[in-house]
């Protein structure tokens, strides 16, 4: 009594777990010899009163009694009563979840876990009083103080500091640096010499050196403005976006194969990076630049700068196997491959830790890892048929529609008035002259086609091969009929003068193996609602069998066995199909789903489809025409339409030549030129808040949503917009990108921060961030912080244009600065983080291959199209194929980095593998020789002189000379066929040549 | 010390050295600023582990395409009994294709080894004499379930690429012992699955990168060998010229550690054409060392020369050896690059890929026992995860990261051990459960290092081997 009265208030507080229905007596005797013993042996240690007193407590769960097991620890619930398979407690006993195996000491035996289940699906029946257990709370994101954070405040234009130095200032940039500097006692270094300076702003601009012909331009020009005119002429040099494009393409992590297990190549990828190239160069505003890269697909629809901007969210790592236990989990990662590259790349923040959890650090809560995934959320990677000019096609198909538009009218005009005439006649006086002859009737075909292959289909059912023959191919036919009762399939292998050994098969010797067949039913008439139906064929009679290639084994469902007819090539062959159990054929029409499997090299150049309504027909010669019965079993009122001239055309001329101008115009029709792009294509599912980021434990729909603390009005609603009725919806991917570009109240001031620190980052070697990927709070300090909202307010002003912001560095003293030691400078700033001095740069990886073979007088300079795969190409590096498991030795060894993920800061390490390659690696060897040939003079001054000016930028000093040309005499002595390439191979190895002053 | 007092100077000294700024935390890792100064200027410098390490060098003999626990080195006579009857609870998912839920017994004959007595199935005859020498792990477990990304997993500790892989972080860790030789060797034939994402680098400066030697070149590093155009003493007068103009370079110029160290490399890269080739040069061994290694058996030669020339390596200081197994001897349709990948027959194809691995592996233990190498050198055994218990097909295995078997030997670790269980037929790691974060955990703990401190820094997040895991298995430590 007392029992029932306490089940009572129990259920009355709305803890009991099935709604009306108490704990039965058996339940309750069930948890008390099966359950609480296990508990208490097994769990309670951890996860009861006794073990919070202690403060031994897990995971803020509470096992010893009924509330603390519903109300649950740190991740929910511990079960749902009625739902064994929803129950976080049968995951963790039967060890699902990675770092959650209960008990941790080893499973509990399986007859002890399958006792869990079965308490859990009779209702978790539980006598146990006591209380829920008081979870500490975690750290709550307050998203307004958040937003106090430097990196995510409005945008805001300081005002220039008052320096005493004023006549060192070139540009606003040098006011912000001169004001730290002098408030700390250090003095600027003075202008770098002309020669660095042009070798300075070239490599910087273009990544490469200047030529000859430019040095001469350059220090013969004494003009006041000739280096601000050299600095616009390397602006809109076509280099430029060869060089930067690089820089970008290491932010996305841009490669263009799968990774993982077989890392299928991505032949359409290269599209990306020439967009990227291409809008740098046209110096395309940036927030036009990366709106286009979230949504390039749906601003753009069709075109190819559309498909190819998009480029970006595709350009991750992709899993080329998917089992079923991986699938779910993979489609996660992908998205957070795209929601953390835009968090790293694009906004400086680290989201990817929030897949699994809020910040640790920045104010970013789940929620808004979710939000941006959700908005990604049905993009999938898809190499994609592009129009190369779309625009034009589509304006010339309008033309070609208004064209057909008469063709079209007559043909309507003969449905309408002549065809039920002329078919009434023919029906009463020709029809009755053709008999049926044959039990087999050729099918109609409505389209043929192949995984690989290319087919065509003809008018009397023929399925013909015209090109592209692949391994293990499947044809698909689909064929129609009206007629039903169909208890027979025919297929007939048609010898033909075009193939090989004159067919029927594609192999050399004209054979074929037809390794399986299947047949799947379809109602034709939409209003049928039968499922379609897999049919269980036998095989039949045929013409003839190969010795181990019995017809038999085009029905085993065993692709790797099959049906050939070796020897007997070069004639026509037959084999029919019994379908087992029920006739096939729907009321209202059939849709016939032929898929033929071929083994091997082995597919069929020319085949025909039949059917008979017979069981055991005999293979026998088929009439030309498709049967009378055909027409006479067409529902009524189809007897107008099209199929029924399509068909009636056989017969009568006036139909025929109808079709035939239709199709002569549909020849005219006008073609796209395409191209495949690795690109975006609408697909996937829903995104679900996971917690812990474990696909297993989704907890509701995610919906898109921003980054809370840079939402100034404080909802997404601003960018996604309220769909009005009968409008399309504006995709997420327009809203996210409206929304990281808006620079009032969106993502706009925190995108042009770190878009800016970016800039001066590649300028100087350091950003003012630097740590170029993380503006948040685990990232460094800006060194300059006005500096830098400066540059980034200056970016917006002026339509976030880069080329004035790089003109704005690149013009300054700061930048301008020559690398010499000042001892007392030292002293204050080792570090250099006050900028008194340009330190000498490495090239990266690939500013030191293309430089070699410029030396080299190898390199091209063509732009654009696919990767090349040849290492010893001599295209541009940025050109050079990135397929992630064979990077180009060279390149990483020099620090090119694993396209895996953003990456803000390359490193820039020196190891002895480095210089073995430029000691003793062809490559380097032969640019070298190269370089000799181009430098070598009459006398060894001259030659040393030619070689400085081409690899240095620069006249050799006397003391240079002299032991240069000893050193040419010493090779000589010992042996060199030629010193110079020594000398050659000498200076391209000098610090000097790879480090940019 | 505070680590903020130094950060300055050592901030300039690690961006230029690429190190980086991630490197604050290795230099919180070293502790003192000497140390901290050390690893700046040099990145391989040797560094000192944290505490007395057991193990100064690992060599990873690496299975490629996964041997099947229940086929090897995790006996379970139920399995024996109840060959063909369902499996409880297997699940058909659990593999790449789908199994048959019926199960299948080993096909070999198993005994008891050793003073510990240690069940071997009948494709070791040569390992089984070592069984003492042995810490067997059977309860290990990974995530991914095919080749790739179960092969970075059980490597860098993740089924995502862009991990550094152990070896990275050990020689980012300690430096190496031996500056003439690269500090990290990975060994294999055909390129396993993942490639080289298995001994990326990852984020970690590409100083720490693994130098590969394909064993179909013969193992060469490229571009060791001078040009032919070249005399040393031409090279030599080379290298003089280089480190006198780029010092005076050097000196025009505001101080800047990666140009000294690019000076410094050319005469390391210079030392190394020597060093190298004789590290590997496996024709100096002795008759007698090469027939015990098998060198001289057409059935394991391959495995044979690698397992020789990694014992040449760790001999002379290379700090992470890891070999993975090439293409079996048998050849019983497992593709090449994944030789123990038993899909259809895993008695043909584990009894070809043992002969193949078998013998080479036994006579790495005994030669470094007998050279005194084996105390300080960690062998580690095993695949990237394990094979159902259920068949495949009629009598092959499918993959299985749900529960398989590594032993480790040698360095630091109990022999004769057996740690945690899978249950009664294999198939799912139940007892004392070790994720490959424990594994990576126990490495480096092995080596001096503790797993929690060995960090850095990448956009914006300190990364660290194990993760958020990684408990060190006492159980297996000596």
């Amino acid at each position: 009594m007392l029992l029932r009265h306490f089940y009572t208030a129990l259920f009355l507080a709305g803890l009991a777990s099935r709604a009306f229905s108490a704990d039965t007596n058996d339940q309750l005797a069930f948890f008390e010899s099966k359950i609480r013993p296990v508990l208490a042996q097994n769990c309670f240690e951890c996860h009861s009163a006794q073990a919070q007193q202690n403060k031994k407590l897990k995971a803020g769960l509470l096992l010893d009694s009924k509330a603390g097991v519903l109300h649950g620890g740190e991740t929910g619930p511990a079960l749902v009563a009625g739902k064994p398979a929803d129950s976080l407690l049968m995951k963790v006993l039967r060890h699902e979840i990675k770092g959650a195996e209960m008990p941790p000491k080893g499973a509990l035996r399986s007859g002890v876990i399958a006792d869990f289940a079965k308490w859990i699906e009779m209702g978790a029946a539980d006598p146990r009083s006591g209380a829920a257990p008081v979870v500490e709370h975690k750290r709550v994101i307050d998203v307004k103080s958040g937003q106090g954070w430097w990196a995510f405040r409005p945008l805001a234009a300081p005002a220039l500091p008052k320096v005493k130095n004023n006549a060192w200032i070139q540009t606003p940039v040098d006011a912000f640096i001169l004001a730290q500097q002098e408030a700390k006692g250090v003095a600027p270094n003075s202008l770098a010499a002309k020669e660095q300076l042009l070798r300075r702003a070239t490599f910087d601009l273009t990544g490469l050196a200047p030529t000859a012909e430019e040095q001469a331009a350059f220090l013969q020009d004494s003009s006041a403005d000739a280096y601000e005119r050299l600095v616009d002429r390397l602006l809109a040099s076509k280099h430029y976006g060869e060089r930067w494009g690089r820089h970008w393409l290491d932010v996305v992590r841009f490669a263009e194969s799968n990774g993982y297990e077989f890392d299928a190549f991505r032949a359409g990828a290269y599209h990306y990076r020439d967009w990227v190239i291409d809008a740098l160069n046209a110096d395309m505003p940036y927030d036009q630049f990366i709106r286009m890269q979230l949504a390039g697909d749906k601003l753009m629809p069709g075109e190819l700068d559309g498909a190819r901007a998009v480029g970006f969210l595709v350009a991750g790592p992709y899993p080329g196997q998917i089992t079923a236990k991986t699938r779910e989990k993979i489609r996660y990662d992908q998205i957070d491959d795209m929601v953390s590259t835009i968090g790293s790349g694009m906004l400086g923040v680290s989201m990817g830790c929030v897949r699994c959890h809020d910040h640790k650090f920045d104010p970013l809560p789940q929620k808004d890892y979710y939000g941006i995934a959700a908005a990604l959320a049905t993009t999938v990677h898809s190499p994609e048929k592009i129009d190369l000019k779309h625009a034009e096609t589509q304006k010339l198909l309008v033309r070609h529609h208004a064209a057909a538009a008469p063709l079209l009218a007559a043909l309507k005009q003969y449905e309408t008035h002549e065809l039920p005439k002329r078919l009434a006649a023919w029906k009463r006086d020709d029809m009755p002259k053709l008999a049926a002859s044959t039990p087999w009737q050729v099918f109609d075909v409505q389209s043929a086609t192949a995984q690989k292959a290319r087919l065509t289909s003809d008018r009397d059912g023929h399925v013909i091969y015209l090109g592209n023959k692949e391994k293990d191919d499947t044809y698909t036919i689909k064929v129609v009929t009206y007629q039903k009762g169909i208890r027979a399939f025919r297929l007939d292998a048609l010898s033909d003068p075009t193939l090989p050994n004159k067919g029927p098969g594609l192999s050399d010797n004209g054979n074929f193996v037809l390794g399986d067949v299947k047949i799947i039913a379809r109602p034709l008439d939409k209003q049928n609602k039968t499922k379609p139906v897999t049919l269980d064929l036998a095989a039949g009679t045929v013409t003839f069998e190969q010795k181990r290639f019995e017809f038999a084994q085009a029905v085993d469902n065993s692709p790797n066995t099959g049906w050939g007819v070796a020897p007997k090539m070069s004639k026509d062959h037959a084999a029919t199909f019994e379908v087992e159990g029920d006739a096939a054929g729907f009321d209202g029409g059939t849709e016939f789903e032929v898929q033929l499997r071929f083994s091997g090299f082995f597919g069929l150049g020319n085949l025909r489809l039949a059917f008979a309504q017979e069981a055991k027909t005999a293979l026998t010669a088929e009439t030309d025409m498709q049967s009378l019965r055909e027409l006479q079993s067409m529902p009524a009122a189809a007897t107008a339409d099209a199929l029924v001239t399509r068909w009636f055309a056989r017969i009568d001329p006036q139909a025929k030549k109808l079709l035939a101008s239709i199709a002569e115009h549909e020849k005219k029709r006008p073609q796209p030129l395409l191209t495949e792009v690795y690109t975006t294509k609408q697909g996937g599912e829903d995104v679900y808040f996971l917690r812990r980021g474990e696909v297993d434990r989704k907890e509701g729909k995610a919906n898109p949503d921003f980054i809370q603390v840079l939402m100034r009005n404080g909802s997404a609603d601003k960018w996604t917009g309220t769909p009005k009725p009968k409008e399309q919806p504006k995709h997420p991917r327009i809203a996210l990108g409206d929304w990281m570009t808006d620079a009032h109240s969106g993502g706009g001031p925190l995108l042009a921060r770190v878009i800016a620190n970016r800039v001066w980052r590649f300028h100087f070697g350091r950003g003012i961030v630097a740590t170029p990927n993380d503006l948040g709070t685990q990232g460094t300090p800006p060194t300059h912080p006005e500096l830098l909202e400066h540059l980034a307010e200056r970016l917006v002003a002026q339509g976030w244009k880069l080329k004035p912001l790089h003109r704005e560095i690149m013009l300054s003293a700061t930048y301008m600065q020559s690398g010499a030691m000042n001892e007392g400078n030292q002293r204050v700033d080792p570090d250099n983080q006050l900028w008194w001095y340009r330190p000498a740069r490495r090239l990266e990886a690939e500013a030191i291959r293309d430089a070699l073979l410029q030396l080299g007088g190898r390199l091209d300079p063509a732009m654009h199209g696919p990767s090349i795969t040849d290492v010893a190409s001599p295209r541009r590096s940025v050109y050079l194929r990135v397929k992630r498991s064979e990077l180009v030795p060279f390149l990483t060894m020099f620090d090119a980095p694993e396209p895996t993920q953003s990456i803000g800061d390359r490193g820039n390490t020196t190891v002895p593998t480095q210089a073995l390659t430029v000691m003793n690696s062809p490559f380097v060897r032969d640019m070298a020789a190269r370089f000799a040939t181009r430098i070598k003079a009459a006398k060894p001054e001259q030659t040393i002189a030619q070689a400085f000016l081409l690899a240095f930028c620069r006249q050799p000093t006397p003391a240079e000379t002299q032991r240069l040309t000893a050193y040419l005499q010493a090779q000589q002595q010992l042996g060199a066929k030629s010193p110079e390439i020594e000398l050659c191979l000498a200076l391209l190895s000098l610090n000097e040549f790879i480090y940019v002053d | 010390m505070p680590l903020n007092h130094l950060l300055p100077t050592r901030r300039r000294f690690l961006a230029q050295s690429g190190l980086g700024f991630g490197s604050v935390a290795l230099a919180s890792m070293l502790q003192d600023e000497a140390r901290a100064a050390a690893a700046v200027a040099n990145p391989l410098a040797l560094r000192p582990s944290l505490f007395m390490p057991k193990a100064k060098s690992v060599i990873w003999l690496f299975m490629t395409g996964a041997p099947s626990q229940v086929d090897t080195w995790d006996y379970k006579p139920e399995l024996q009994k109840r060959h063909g009857q369902p499996l409880p609870g297997s699940d058909a998912k659990t593999g790449f294709f789908t199994t048959s839920g019926k199960i299948l017994k080993s096909p070999f004959e198993w005994k008891q080894h050793g003073q510990s007595g240690s069940w071997v199935s009948g494709i070791f005859p040569h390992l089984s004499r070592h069984v003492d020498k042995m810490a067997f792990i059977h309860s290990m477990h990974l995530q991914a379930n095919n080749h790739a990304p179960a092969s970075m997993e059980l490597m860098c500790g993740s089924n995502q690429p862009g991990r550094p892989a152990a070896g990275a972080w050990l020689t980012y860790g300690l430096g190496a012992e031996n500056q003439n030789l690269p500090a990290y060797v990975v060994m294999h034939e055909r390129r396993p699955r993942g490639d080289d994402q298995i001994w990326s680098a990852g984020f970690l400066p590409k100083t720490f990168q693994a130098l590969a030697l394909d064993a179909r070149r013969g193992g060469v590093i490229d571009n060791l060998d001078r040009s032919q155009s070249q005399t040393q003493a031409q090279q030599r007068g080379t290298l003089d010229l280089l480190r006198e103009m780029n010092q005076q370079h050097a000196q025009s110029r505001s101080p800047q550690t990666d140009l000294a160290a690019r000076i410094n490399s050319f005469e390391l890269a210079y030392r190394m054409q020597t060093a190298a080739p004789e590290a590997m040069d496996i024709a100096s061994e002795s008759e007698a060392t090469k027939k015990l290694y098998g060198v001289d058996n057409k059935t394991c030669e391959v495995f044979a020369k690698q397992c020789l020339t990694a014992r040449r390596l760790v001999e002379r200081g290379v700090r992470f050896v890891q070999i993975f197994a090439g293409k079996n001897a048998g050849g019983d349709g497992a593709v090449d690059d994944v030789p123990w990948d038993g899909h259809s027959n895993i008695e043909t194809n584990h009894r070809s890929c043992g002969a193949a691995t078998d013998q080479p592996a036994a006579a790495l233990l005994e030669d470094l026992e007998a050279r005194g190498l084996l105390d300080e050198t960690l062998v580690i055994w095993g695949g990237e995860f394990g094979r159902t218990s259920d068949s495949q097909g009629s009598v092959g295995r499918d993959h299985n990261p749900n529960g398989f078997t590594i032993w480790m030997a040698g360095g630091g670790v109990k022999g004769g051990v057996h740690h945690g269980a899978t249950d009664e037929f294999g198939y799912r790691a139940v007892e004392n459960k070790v994720h490959v974060n424990d594994l990576h955990a126990t490495l480096l703990h092995l080596m001096g290092l503790d797993h929690e401190k060995l960090t850095f820094r990448h956009n914006g997040r300190d990364y660290r081997l194990t993760d958020l895991g990684g408990k060190v298995i006492t159980e297996v430590l000596a």
